[in-house]
């Protein structure tokens, strides 16, 4: 993840850029086996997903819930 | 403590309520609670939060308060305070798309107050806890009805339901209750900011007798005699008129008028406070409504809201006639000030003993001194 990328969407408040960083970045640490950092960064991207109202906020909250993460 | 003996008796033979009532900080909290807090107050208006998801913070007398519209398209109002560390939640009206998030810690709460989400809440990574749980944890919700637009809040949770306790004024207005009413946008609304206490703005509002005198312009063609008093002992009072003359614009056009009112209200207009502080008045063309925010003892916003009988009076082909309308209102609002402010001041006169009544002009504004003290009672009773 860019981090100039991510603080350029903070300061423009476009949570659905911000969403999907995050989601790309947890993705992307799952698929090294990297299971705490991978859920860390879907959280991230879980609520902004709900801040947004974004339709992709189930899917993130699947993957968080099928780790025990996520109600 | 104040004594309110000489105010809970008959008019001909009261006082109103002592000057503390109106210049002490003490006496401005203790009516906070017992008046406003335990009753049902005009705290916003529906027409600020239209669409779903619409969210509008409202400091009440220190209580931070959430407008909210549902998903269901209602208003619901919730403290707007996260139930995490206690963060204001939302600062500035706007729009909610999704959940409602903490600025802090990211706690976010959907627009029907459950507890979304707890990020991190368990540990990095983990939204869970054994001892966070989630649907005890909703935001708290402010009783909340709205009745001609008016968001009323009951605080304390202890008054009886809105219809109840204001049975008597929703069936006296029954012809315009349950109708729909559209709010005239932009040019139809106005706020003034007096040095006053709330009530003595209620006061004013509630009695013809000050007409003639205050507002000279009204005794072209609405005389004294032609208004009469709305009494309802403990529940509203107020005061109509019998010759209420519909606004011409150039060309002779007219507001539309509600569908199906009777015939009384060709020339009747009435105008009665929702005890405590919401100021309705209700014409057979259009409706204000004024909410009464008490800032501090000797300080109130007069929020002014009007409101039209169909759709397109509020479009713009009546545009001109609603400012019309509106600068009407508005002067007469304005011509009230000096006398709000003024009453305010001589209260500051320690020997001013709460004053004499007219008892034949003067019961409405007893009425609501009755009832204000009436609301003092309990909590009185119970410190004893």
């Amino acid at each position: 993840m860019k981090n100039d990328e991510l603080l350029a969407a903070f300061d423009q408040g476009d949570r659905r850029k911000i969403m999907t960083l995050y989601w790309d970045q947890g993705l992307a640490k799952l698929a090294d086996g990297d299971e705490n950092a991978g859920c860390f960064y879907l959280v991230h991207a879980y609520v902004f997903a709900l801040e947004d109202g974004a339709p992709e906020a189930e899917d993130i909250r699947s993957e968080l819930k099928k780790r025990g993460r996520e109600a | 403590m104040t004594n309110l003996s000489d105010v809970r008796v008959d008019v001909a033979k009261a006082k109103g309520l002592p000057n503390a009532h109106y210049v002490s900080d003490t006496v401005f909290e203790e009516e906070r609670e017992a008046v406003l807090f335990a009753n049902w107050s005009g705290v916003g208006f529906g027409k600020d939060i239209p669409n779903e998801g619409d969210a509008m913070p409202v400091d009440f007398l220190g209580m931070p308060l959430l407008l909210v519209r549902d998903q269901d398209m209602q208003v619901r109002v919730y403290q707007n305070t996260c139930r995490h560390r206690g963060m204001i939640l939302v600062q500035e009206k706007g729009n909610i798309r999704g959940t409602i998030r903490c600025p802090y810690h990211s706690w976010c709460y959907g627009l029907n107050g459950q507890l979304r989400s707890t990020p991190h809440v368990g540990g990095p990574g983990q939204n869970l806890h054994d001892d966070i749980k989630r649907d005890e944890l909703g935001l708290i919700e402010i009783r909340s009805h709205v009745f001609m637009d008016v968001v009323f809040v009951n605080v304390s949770g202890t008054a009886a339901p809105f219809e109840e306790a204001h049975a008597e004024l929703i069936a006296r207005w029954a012809e315009f209750a349950d109708k729909p009413i559209y709010h005239g946008g932009a040019d139809s609304s106005f706020t003034l900011e007096v040095q006053t206490n709330w009530k003595l703005a209620v006061e004013n509002y509630c009695e013809s007798y000050h007409l003639p005198w205050v507002h000279p312009a009204l005794n072209s063609y609405s005389r004294l005699e032609d208004h009469y008093n709305v009494e309802e002992p403990l529940k509203f009072s107020g005061q109509g008129t019998l010759v209420y003359q519909q606004l011409n614009g150039e060309g002779g056009e007219t507001f539309p008028d509600f569908e199906g009112l009777s015939d009384k209200w060709d020339t009747s207009a009435e105008y009665i406070t929702v005890y405590p502080n919401t100021l309705i008045g209700v014409h057979r063309d259009h409706v204000f409504v004024i909410v009464l925010e008490p800032k501090a003892k000797d300080r109130t916003v007069e929020h002014i809201e009007l409101y039209y009988a169909a759709p397109e009076a509020a479009e713009d082909g009546f545009a001109d006639l609603r400012a019309a309308n509106t600068k009407q209102w508005k002067l007469v609002f304005e011509e009230d000030i000096f006398v709000v402010e003024g009453m305010q001041k001589g209260r500051m006169g320690r020997f001013f003993d709460g004053g004499k009544f007219s008892p034949a002009m003067d019961s409405p504004t007893h009425m609501f001194h009755d009832w204000v003290a009436a609301q003092l009672e309990p909590g009185r009773m119970a410190a004893e």
